[in-house]
């Protein structure tokens, strides 16, 4: 057993670090107060290799291992939640044209958006339909040699501000197998990007509507066969998990390192507050919540780099981080007092951030019921 | 262009420092990395190499055996193969030793153009360019911020007290540059992975021809004696009082060279 990055493991880690630390987390705040979604980072990243993680080096991309990709995240989560969250949407997409696309989309899509040109969003989400995400309403009507899409997105990552749409809309009644996939560009006439989610936190990643009007998408934007829409988005549930609990991971360390030193230098009744018990065994909590979390994630990465299967693990890994994230966090404005509550340190809004974490990619109750059907089997089918 | 950067393995600036008995700074491999401000240097080279096409930017090492780690580092920016010349006779050089092996190197290599940070992040000493040009006899064009490189000649600003100068010098040459050259380029996912396949020389001193005796800490000139650390103390001026105030803070500041 291996508990070792690799050298290029560490190496990559190193990197992405020094780039998180410099060029991302000293603008975070700034960003989080203007609700300021940061394009100028797109390209740097994309120039590092970050933006095409799942794509083959052909394509434009780096086709890193998951492992390797989990601990890019959590770097990137470390310095800013809301640019490690659109990042990885954008590399998820990217994957999906990659791993579904014909050789003509391949083509037309994955080098410009793995180079840092277009960025890509993900739209399966509805007003009605998130955890039952089967339950679609928007449809795609086949129509010659195109399709007339109508109806609302909710919750899209990016709405607004990405250049293509990975969207997923009912063709037919056929339950599972009634969802399409789509590639919409921005531009498209009868698409439209509709309000701004006004967010309690992860606020420069913008989330928003997508709004189909008899939009007429060419077939030749079809991602996949008609109605394997579903057994697309889901192919993508499993990674998307690991790389929200990476992300989590690395918001709840920034939360751990924060308050670890403000307990070192803040005093209270003559001598540092690191030397209250109280403070002392919370932060012990919050370094294993930490460091299980990353052990969880790392393990669900590495299986899935093995091509072992992996759902109930990336489940494992994304419940166990996300809730810790949110507890480390939570504890992390209490170690600071009111410190921790102003916005001159950054734990609230690691706080205020994170929690989402915990709803999408699947909500904490529906990992914990992955969990449990894969425990128990036939025995957890609702009757 | 034949370019080589010299490049020296130094603990990060973060590391906490120590000295064995005879006053040698203790290196640790976990900390070392590439000087600090030979990544200007890499740069600087990199861009030359963009511009002229055909040139092979080398990465040049004085250091122990492990440097090839830290030398890997730097060719994830960029750049063709790396060289490292390691010998323990060499450990414990001072300044004119590291520039008679990086002369002896730089002439087996051969070159058009050598790029030096203008320190080490280590011992500030800034000996070496200077002393490895003399000992090649060869033009050193120092502290450059900006550089050109025409046909056989190139061409440096050099930051001044007030504006810059313009010095040039006929190739081949050796430069050494300032952080206001350049922006250092983050390695990439792809930088990271093909500098593992780079070619990378290892020369030991009898490669290079050099007596071990004349080296190292045998042959060092220079004796550390000891070590303190540096105690920074803050001392503030307050300028109080509506009246003047604003025309003492800039008497200051002109006097502290700011403005
Ligand atoms: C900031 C943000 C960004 C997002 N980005 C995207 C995006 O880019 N693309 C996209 O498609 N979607 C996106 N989403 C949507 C997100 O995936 C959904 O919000 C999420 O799946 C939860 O769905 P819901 O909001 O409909 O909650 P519901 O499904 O209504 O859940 C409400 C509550 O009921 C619980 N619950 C539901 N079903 C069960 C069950 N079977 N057993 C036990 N408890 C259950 C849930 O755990 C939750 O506590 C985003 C959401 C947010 C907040």
């Amino acid at each position: 057993m291996f508990f070792r990055l690799s050298d290029e493991q560490r190496e990559i880690q190193h990197a992405v670090r020094d780039f998180a630390q410099h060029e991302i987390a000293p603008h975070a705040e700034r960003w989080d107060e203007e609700s300021y979604f940061p394009r100028e980072l797109f390209r740097p990243l994309a120039e590092m290799g970050l933006a095409g993680l799942l794509v083959s080096e052909e394509l434009g991309g780096t086709g890193l291992s998951r492992l390797t990709g989990a601990v890019i995240y959590e770097e990137i989560g470390k310095a800013d939640m809301s640019t490690a969250v659109w990042l990885s949407v954008h590399n998820m997409v990217t994957g999906l044209i990659a791993k579904f696309g014909d050789d003509e989309q391949r083509q037309r899509w994955t080098p410009r958006m793995a180079g840092g040109e277009m960025l890509g969003a993900f739209a399966l989400s509805e007003a009605h339909a998130g955890s039952d995400a089967a339950n679609l309403r928007a449809t795609a009507t086949r129509d010659g040699d195109s399709y007339v899409l109508n109806g609302t997105k909710f919750w899209v990552t990016s709405a607004g501000v990405a250049d293509v749409y990975v969207a997923f809309l009912r063709t037919s009644d056929d339950g599972a197998r009634g969802t399409t996939a789509f590639i919409i560009e921005k531009d498209t006439p009868g698409f439209s990007i509709g309000k701004r989610e006004r967010k309690m936190g992860l606020h420069s990643s913008p989330t928003g509507e997508l709004i189909f009007e008899r939009c007429r998408v060419p077939l030749a934007n079809r991602l996949g066969a008609e109605g394997e829409g579903l057994k697309i988005a889901l192919s993508s549930l499993d990674g998307g998990r690991i790389n929200i609990g990476a992300i989590a991971t690395g918001v709840a360390q920034a939360a751990l390192d924060v308050s670890t030193r403000y307990a070192q230098e803040r005093t209270a009744f003559g001598r540092a507050i690191g030397g209250f018990e109280g403070i002392q065994f919370m932060l012990a909590d919050m370094a294993m919540k930490v460091e299980a979390g990353r052990l969880l994630v790392y393990q669900a990465a590495f299986k899935m780099d093995e091509g072992d299967p992996v759902g109930q693990y990336a489940a494992m890994a994304k419940c166990f981080a996300t809730d810790s994230a949110m507890a480390v966090t939570t504890d992390a404005v209490q170690v600071l007092g009111g410190a921790g509550y102003v916005r001159d340190w950054p734990v609230e809004r690691y706080m205020r951030d994170v929690k989402v974490a915990q709803i999408f990619e699947g909500t904490s109750q529906i990992q914990r019921l992955v969990i449990a059907r894969a425990l128990l089997g036939d025995a957890a089918k609702e009757r | 262009m034949n370019i080589v950067v010299c490049m020296k393995e130094t603990p990060s600036t973060t590391a906490e420092k120590s000295f064995s008995p005879d006053m040698r700074l203790e290196r640790r491999k976990e900390d070392a990395i590439p000087n600090p401000f030979d990544e200007y240097a890499i740069e600087e080279g990199l861009r030359q190499q963009e511009k002229h096409a055909g040139s092979t930017v080398t990465i040049l090492c004085m250091g122990p055996a492990t440097a090839t780690d830290t030398v890997r580092k730097a060719l994830a920016m960029g750049g063709d193969r790396g060289v490292l010349v390691s010998d323990d006779a060499l450990a414990g050089s001072d300044a004119i030793s590291t520039a008679h092996v990086l002369a002896a190197a730089l002439k087996k290599i051969g070159f058009d153009l050598v790029i030096f940070g203008n320190a080490a992040a280590d011992a500030y000493g800034g000996i070496v360019p200077s002393a490895t040009a003399e000992l090649l006899g060869a033009p050193l064009l120092s502290y450059a911020s900006k550089l050109d490189v025409d046909g056989s000649t190139a061409t440096i600003e050099r930051q001044a007290d007030i504006g810059y100068n313009t010095v040039a010098a006929p190739m081949p040459t050796l430069v050494s540059v300032v952080k206001a050259i350049n922006e250092p380029r983050y390695p990439s996912m792809k930088g990271i992975m093909a500098s593992k396949k780079k070619p990378l020389d290892t020369f030991a001193l009898a490669d290079l021809g050099i007596d071990p005796a004349t080296v190292g800490a045998a042959g060092a000139r220079e004796k550390a004696l000891s070590a303190e650390k540096v105690s920074t103390q803050r001392k503030g001026e307050i300028f109080i009082g509506n009246e003047g105030a604003a025309d003492r803070v800039v008497a200051f500041l002109v006097e502290q060279k700011v403005l």
